[in-house]
């Protein structure tokens, strides 16, 4: 069914016809959920959030938007309270779990992976560090490989504002992991 | 070119591609920069690290648990149909009042009309004939000529009770 019908129906409640919706979008709500908490039960319940939302908001949805823009748009906005909420939680990374995946297809030795994962903590964690507008940008571009223009269209930015914004948060990024990451040593020298 | 418009075009290198001309420019910098290729290096590292390997399914029966959420909502909350026109009721409410008492401050009122004599006393319970005979009971003929004058001053003047 087309997507307007969709939306229409929906508008009037039909619990069917967003059920469709939800299936469409589910997997990228949940992407970009699972990009900024990077915990899968945390990213379950913030996409749940994010359709309740949609849903009991969209009487106020006008067509002049993509449907898809404006869901992103909230999903951004419940990841960014997330993120104020949990600013001090310590995540677990789950080593062990995606090194065996890895052992299975033959690529890295079981110590080799162990380093690999304890580097991508490490980065992961200075991102969480990062002032929010800078986090927001990269984690759009860069954990959830969006376009420019898709970003824009999300945060109500300009394209070049988003590039000037990305490049600044790329930079801190850097900045703070140079000294952390050349201490854990690496195969790249870093 | 600089370290700094390098690290631009390093950075900007690593989601599309750069011009010919750019790219030329980009490598001739950082063959002769050992700063700029180690920032280079760097920033794959990073990015490589962001990107994920793999991202994992929502839990299970993700949309039954949600329009079950969302059914429970309704429930507490007026349908979808009836929110859309509520707002709209609302709106139109406020409207009619302010409509209202725009109306009022604009309406001009009519002024207050004096009371006469009979109706004050009437609304204000008192007896005409009780002053009188105040004035009539003085025993001493100077003070009951002294309050007639004082009365009949105080009806020339208009002047309320
Ligand atoms: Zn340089």
């Amino acid at each position: 069914m087309d997507e307007r019908e969709l939306i229409r129906r929906s508008q009037q409640g039909d619990g069917e016809a967003f059920g469709v919706l939800i299936e469409r979008f589910k997997g990228k709500v949940f992407s970009l959920a699972y990009g900024f908490t990077q915990d899968r039960t945390a990213a379950d319940d913030l996409a749940q959030e994010v359709f309740i939302k949609a849903y009991f908001s969209l009487p106020r949805f006008k067509a002049r938007s993509e449907f898809g823009t404006w869901l992103y748009r909230i999903a951004v906005n419940h990841a960014k309270d997330f993120l104020r909420k949990n600013r001090s939680r310590q995540k677990d990374i789950s080593i062990d779990e995606i090194g065996e995946n890895r052992l299975a297809a033959g690529e890295k030795s079981q110590e080799d992976l162990r380093s690999v994962e304890e580097r991508r903590a490490t980065v992961l964690a200075a991102v969480e560090r990062l002032p929010e507008k800078y986090r927001v940008v990269l984690t759009l571009r860069d954990i959830e490989g969006m376009s420019y223009e898709d970003i824009a269209r999300i945060l109500d930015l300009s394209p070049g504002t988003v590039d000037s914004r990305l490049h600044r948060a790329r930079q801190k990024l850097r900045q703070r992991l140079t000294t952390s990451l050349n201490r854990q040593g690496g195969d790249d020298g870093l | 070119m600089d370290c700094k418009k390098a690290e631009r075009f390093l950075l900007r290198s690593y989601d599309t591609a750069l011009e010919p001309e750019e790219k030329k420019r980009l490598q001739g910098h950082l063959e002769g920069c050992p700063s700029c290729r180690r920032k280079d290096r760097e920033y794959r590292e990073i990015l490589g690290h962001l990107r994920p390997d793999f991202i994992p399914e929502p839990l299970p029966y993700f949309r039954e648990r949600l329009l079950a959420r969302i059914r429970e909502k309704d429930k507490a909350a007026p349908a979808l149909f009836g929110l859309k026109w509520a707002h709209r009721a609302v709106l139109f409410f406020l409207a009619v009042q302010i409509l209202f008492g725009v109306g009022l401050l604009l309406t001009p009122r009519e002024k207050t009309r004096e009371l006469s004599r009979a109706e004050r006393l009437f609304l204000q319970n008192e007896n005409p004939l009780t002053e009188t005979a105040s004035l009539l009971n003085q025993q001493r003929a100077e003070d009951k000529n002294m309050m007639l004058i004082f009365a009949s001053l105080d009806d020339r003047n208009g002047g309320r009770r």
